[in-house]
């Protein structure tokens, strides 16, 4: 039986209509439509009962006191602290952070060896027991780095370090830095603080007041209480710098100066003062006198910096005739500074009597040690890491057997990174206690995570310029999400094993005998319907209500004081000035370097928080690149145009850039955002655009013998 | 515009002091957190990233040294006569709450993104793809705000989730929950602006900080010839910046 054409068609057309009559095709189509419009899984949110705790940022160099909202005990977000005076309601980007960075993807988690190019997990106690045996075995030479401003695990860390015989311990440069070695070197006590609460009339001298400059959320809160939204100022603030930065872009006045010259103008403003007839009883007074008389009058600080001689009468104007001015000297991009442009700024503020006065500057006393052995504040500040590093690099510093690196990241934080890490490299041994894989930890030999704030105990006492004596506590709002532990307990436990004595068994004992010393301190207060600022203007400072100060401070009260060190011999510092601050140079031709750091970037310590990364605008980082800045006239000069992307070389480093001219720049000057062109943490950081403080040539202040970084020249091709 | 405009008791209306703003991005992080927006791996294209307030740069357009730069945050703009809710086909937007926040009815939307066409201020943003969080991250989203899935569009809300516990915590304390104090109700920038230069409160209550503010000769609004009416204010002394708050002829 054959099958003919009738009997095929017959077939095909039965099939046909047959197919029409299955469900099978409709099916098909119907689950293609599903599966290719199927949604993937969305997190539902969290449900549960919503609370608030109080804790203070350690991430955030602002220290800002802050409310974390936790629902069913687990910590969502963080908010400003309304009774918290360094932060009365507000927050930066990154302390914002505290609570998502928990979870990010650069997070260490759990102890490290290193195993050749990589690392292998190992437990604490295999990690105490080989740090117990490098260290003991590098005795007299260990060295340490850390970032922390304002704990008190500094005291565990100098005390252990200086009893296994200390070849260093160094604090990572910051503006306090340049501050305390300007105040040795006036012969001055105590940390300066500044009262912006209660000045009229605020100069600032290169300092990014309202972004990187110390208590910048405080700051911040001052200024902004003095500036009635509509209505006139209570208050001038002039900014004095290389760009209009986010601090001048709010400022009454904004006066373009290279950041070499901040000295210049101070001692500029300092002619004017003294030819009104300011005067001071301060050692050192007529030789100051001279130095300015001699070679910074009107015409001499025109020709160095290019400020009319009238614009500086001007700020002299205002300076003199408030009721409470105040000068503020510091670094743009928050280091490098040195100290003679400081001691000039301080100079103005002592020429204005305004030392340990309301609306001035306060010379704020330590607070009180309590770890046998431990290094003071000023004594850790006092350290010069750029230049021991530079030592140790170029073979003229013994390099340590052993380094201990705390919450700081100096392969990536310093200026000439590149010789940085290099010498890190000569060091046999190092340990990272950082609690994200960044550039230093990559380099080290053991990594062993802190845990962070919210997942510890720790404190905050008077980050560098609060106006009042300030001490705050963090503690544990979650457990340890990963196998991580405080460092402080780490730094005690390594001590016992090595058989150090540091009196304390855990961190925690350590803070309580801190809060029990503070609420013996006379005159100290927990600030609640009183803020210090009150109380310097006046005001009777409330007693310290009997009962427990740790339970005050741990529900997020702050423990204050308006103290000041009285001053007994500081002085002008004359012959620093005189040999650091050089007028009647010509104005730089070829391009300097002005960087800029901004807070929604991260520190070199945390990296860029994954959700600040939309706070970045498109002039700063597209893609994987980022902007350099430029005035029209400095781009035709170097014969770069819009969108161009440039090579900028120095400090035998090249970096990329894009150009974005952007006229508030001054001429001559190129301005480089800070906190990107990281090779460390995580996809959010990593590879996004370049560091261009790797571009800074780090040099030794005359007079001073400081290191400083504050211009370097850059070429542009 | 949607022809007919409807009048509220309560107005909640922000005023935005330019000339204390820094620029600093406090505001944009904030926003980001409370209402459970992803974090973005590459935040830089703003075409394709999302952000409820955005923080924008504004300049005198002169050169070196007479230049002059400001910095304005821009949230939903909650205007009276919303462009966006005429041009919605299914009643996902709309104006017709006490308080004249503009809302945004996530289940309702169908992505068609007619309204991110219509709204003269872009502070609408439409997901493209599924929201995303590193892992274990999602233990930190608010429980006050949903998340959203790809294809539906997204704005500020006024955190309006905050007016609802604020009138939860005065009906709790015996209170008239539509008589809320100043500052009972505030949105999460606002609240955490290091800054001060946010203000929010009801426009009509004359207890209300903002009531006055409004009134003040530097007060403006964005685009305000286009008749939006919107419920967002901007102070700033510098005529330059006011200036640019809306289409002028060169001559005006």
């Amino acid at each position: 039986m054959g099958l003919d054409r009738r009997a095929f068609l017959g077939l095909v057309a039965g099939g046909a209509v047959g197919t029409m009559f299955t469900p099978i095709p409709w099916k098909f189509i119907d689950d293609a439509s599903i599966w290719t419009q199927n949604w993937s899984w969305i997190p539902r949110v969290p449900k549960g009962q919503i609370d608030y705790v109080g804790t203070s940022s350690k991430l955030c160099p602002a220290c800002e006191g802050l409310k974390i909202m936790r629902v069913a005990g687990n910590p969502v977000s963080a908010g400003g602290n309304p009774d918290h005076p360094l932060s009365r309601g507000g927050v930066s980007a990154l302390a914002r952070s505290e609570v998502y960075m928990l979870y990010s993807p650069a997070r260490i988690k759990s102890p490290m060896k290193r195993s050749g190019k990589t690392f292998a997990p190992i437990t604490w106690e295999q990690a105490l027991i080989e740090m117990a045996e490098k260290l003991g075995a590098a005795k007299g030479s260990v060295a340490a780095i850390s970032g922390d401003g304002t704990g008190t695990v500094n005291e565990v860390l100098s005390a252990l370090v200086g009893k296994l015989g200390s070849a260093g311990c160094f604090m990572m440069p910051t503006e306090a830095t340049s501050a305390a070695k300007g105040i040795k070197l006036m012969g001055g006590q105590g940390q300066a603080g500044y009262d912006f609460e209660n000045a009229d009339a605020v100069l600032v001298l290169g300092a990014d007041l309202f972004e990187t400059w110390g208590t910048s959320t405080r700051n911040r809160k001052a200024f902004g209480a003095t500036r009635p939204a509509g209505a006139k100022p209570a208050s001038t603030y002039i900014y004095v710098g290389p760009t209009r930065n986010n601090t001048a872009s709010v400022c009454d006045q904004w006066i373009p100066a290279g950041a070499a010259d901040f000295g210049i103008v101070a001692l500029g403003i300092a002619w004017h003062l003294l030819k009104a007839g300011a005067t001071s009883n301060a050692p050192g007074f007529d030789t100051f006198k001279a130095v300015v008389n001699g070679g910074f009058g009107p015409e001499d600080v025109k020709r160095a910096t290019g400020i009319a001689p009238d614009v500086l009468a001007g700020i002299a104007k205002t300076l003199a005739s408030a009721k409470a001015p105040l000068v503020v000297t510091g670094s743009p991009f928050g280091q490098g500074l040195g100290a003679a442009p400081f001691i000039a700024g301080m100079s103005l503020n002592m020429l204005l009597g305004r030392i340990n006065k309301p609306g001035g500057v306060y010379m704020l006393p330590e607070l009180a040690a309590v770890v046998p052995g431990a290094m003071s504040r000023a004594a850790l500040l006092d350290g010069d890491l750029p230049a021991f590093l530079k030592g140790v690099e170029a073979g003229k510093t013994p390099a340590p057997k052993a380094l201990l690196v705390y919450d700081a990241n100096p392969a990536y934080g310093l200026p000439e990174s590149a010789t940085m890490a290099k010498a890190l490299e000569k060091i046999p041994f190092k340990v990272s206690f950082s609690s994200f894989m960044d550039e230093t930890a990559a380099l080290c030999d053991l990594v062993l995570p802190n845990s962070l704030p919210l997942e510890r105990y720790d404190d905050v006492a008077t980050p560098y310029g609060s106006g009042f004596c300030i001490y705050s506590l963090v503690r544990p709002i979650q457990k340890p999400i990963h196998d991580t532990k405080t460092t402080g307990d780490v730094l005690l436990a390594l001590a016992r094993k090595l058989s150090i004595e540091l009196k304390f068994d855990n961190f925690q004992q350590v803070l309580k005998e801190k809060v029990a010393g503070l609420a013996k301190a006379s005159g100290g207060f927990v600030a609640k319907d009183v803020m210090p600022w009150q109380v310097a203007a006046g005001k009777p400072a409330p007693a310290l209500v009997g009962g427990d100060l740790w339970k005050a401070l741990e529900t997020g009260f702050a423990w204050t004081m308006v103290g000041q060190v009285a001053q007994t011999g500081m002085g002008f510092a004359s012959e620093v000035v005189a040999k650091a601050v050089k007028a009647g140079k010509a104005p730089a031709v070829a391009a300097t370097l002005a960087p800029y750091s901004q807070l929604r970037t991260g520190t070199p310590a945390t990296g860029i928080p994954c959700q600040d990364l939309t706070t970045v605008p498109d002039t700063e980082l597209v893609g994987d690149t980022t902007f350099v800045r430029l005035n029209s006239e400095t781009a035709k000069a170097l014969g770069l145009k819009k969108g161009q992307t440039v090579k900028l070389s120095a400090a035998g480093v090249d970096c990329q850039a894009k150009v974005h001219i952007f006229e508030s720049v001054m001429t001559g000057m190129v301005s480089a955002p800070l906190g990107f062109g990281h090779t460390a943490f995580d996809y959010f950081s990593q590879g996004k655009g370049a560091n261009y403080l790797s571009l800074m040539t780090v040099a030794e202040e005359p007079g001073s013998g400081m290191s400083m970084w504050i211009a370097s020249e850059v070429k542009i091709a | 515009m949607s022809g007919q405009k409807m009048e509220f008791p309560i107005t909640w209306g922000m005023v935005i002091d330019i000339d204390k703003c820094t620029g600093c991005g406090a505001c944009m992080a904030s926003c980001q957190t409370e209402n459970n927006v992803e974090p973005q791996r590459e935040a830089s294209n703003k075409l394709r990233s999302t952000s409820w307030m955005t923080v924008y740069e504004l300049t005198n357009g002169k050169s070196f040294p007479d230049h002059d730069i400001a910095y304005l945050p821009r949230p939903c703009q909650q205007c009276g006569n919303p462009p966006c809710v005429s041009v919605c086909p299914v009643i996902a937007t709309e104006k017709n709450e006490n308080g004249g926040i503009v809302s945004q009815v996530y289940p309702r939307c169908i992505g068609c993104r007619y309204c991110v066409a219509a709204c003269p201020y872009h502070v609408r943003y439409f997901g493209w793809f599924d929201p995303v969080w590193p892992e274990g991250m999602q233990k930190t989203l608010s429980p006050l705000t949903s998340v959203r899935p790809r294809g539906v569009v997204e704005k500020c809300t006024f955190c309006h989730h905050r007016w609802t516990l604020a009138k939860d915590a005065a009906r709790a304390n015996g209170k008239d929950p539509d008589n809320l104090d100043d500052g009972a109700y505030v949105t999460t920038c606002v609240q955490n602006c290091p800054s001060g230069a946010l203000a929010f409160g009801d426009l009509k209550n004359p207890k209300h900080k903002v009531h006055e503010l409004i009134k003040s000769p530097y007060a403006y609004r964005l685009l305000e010839r286009l008749g939006t009416d919107t419920q967002v204010y901007y102070i700033s002394r510098r005529e330059w910046v006011r200036k640019l708050g809306d289409n002028y002829l060169k001559s005006e």
